[in-house]
């Protein structure tokens, strides 16, 4: 009888013992309405003549590319900027003039290509409504032309793209 | 399916993973432990190697700046650090107040290369 007691608390201990190292470690996420901004690719200037700039892939150079993840449709827009001054040059005598452009370059959702058709350009700057939900990757181009055929004092030169993800 | 292309296009897409969070999308007002001052509560995440400091802005809907107070204004937030900042605006201007904007601080070296700066704008409920 008394062995039979000692049998029936000495399992219950160890069902305790149990129950009592079993520890719960909580994980809490939350998925909520959020824009993501990820430069994918630094932009690199080419050189191709001596009074010129540029990104684009003939010209040497590499465009700069932006991603954008949001998690909720038509909750974002995405406004991207082209440079219109470098942020670090040589000291610049004459005028340069700029151009530049944005556009899809790659989506995860088919539906996205239809933000290039819809996006609103002013000035250096273009505008898409983030009307689906998933990443879509915009390709910036950029170029500037120093004065009437100058050519371009040595040295190094940055410029710098603004990607804006502004609730709507 | 368009979720789980999000998550593998998320987890594997990029060659580097800089990105550059502010949450909440949609931040609400509330009383602050102050007469006439209001808070609200933003989420900011680095996870952009080459940037440390971002700095905080209020806009009304035409893009004017709002007075606002917060800790700091440029916020120091190391790679991949988590930092809530409060961000303090007075009663009177909660009618005005639009967006709450963080914006990524590039520091000016490097090679003949364009750089992205980064800003997003949660807008207030």
């Amino acid at each position: 009888m008394f062995k039979k007691s000692l049998a029936i608390g000495f399992f219950m201990a160890l069902s305790m013992f149990t129950r009592a190292s079993a520890v719960e470690v909580p994980i809490v996420g939350n998925v909520a309405a959020k824009c993501v901004i990820v430069p994918d690719t630094a932009g690199v200037y080419g050189n191709p003549t001596p009074d010129k700039l540029s990104t684009a892939t003939a010209d040497g150079g590499v465009q700069p590319v932006v991603r954008f993840d949001v998690l909720q449709a038509n909750y974002f827009k995405a406004v991207i900027s082209t440079p219109t001054a470098f942020s670090v040059s040589p000291a610049l005598t004459d005028v340069v003039n700029w151009t530049g452009s944005v556009s899809t370059s790659k989506v995860s959702v088919a539906g996205m290509s239809a933000y290039d058709t819809n996006k609103v350009v002013y000035n250096n700057t273009s505008e898409f409504n983030l009307t689906i939900a998933g990443t879509t990757w915009f390709k910036a181009s950029s170029t500037a032309e120093y004065g009437s055929d100058k050519a371009l004092p040595s040295g190094t030169y940055r410029a710098v793209i603004n990607a804006e993800c502004i609730a709507l | 399916m368009k979720y789980l292309l999000l998550f593998l296009v998320l987890a594997l897409g990029g060659k580097h993973a800089w990105t550059h969070e502010f949450t909440p999308a949609y931040p609400t007002l509330e009383q602050s432990y102050m007469d006439g001052i209001l808070v609200t509560k933003m989420l900011l995440f680095n996870r952009r190697e080459d940037v440390t400091y971002y700095e905080l802005s209020v806009f009304d809907g035409q893009w004017n700046s709002i007075p606002f107070a917060a800790t700091d204004k440029i916020v120091e937030v190391k790679y991949l650090q988590r930092k809530y900042v409060d961000i303090f605006i007075r009663e009177k201007d909660r009618s005005r107040a639009v967006y709450i904007c963080s914006k990524s601080k590039l520091q000016t070296d490097g090679g003949n290369i364009t750089v992205v700066s980064s800003r997003i704008c949660s807008k207030i409920k």
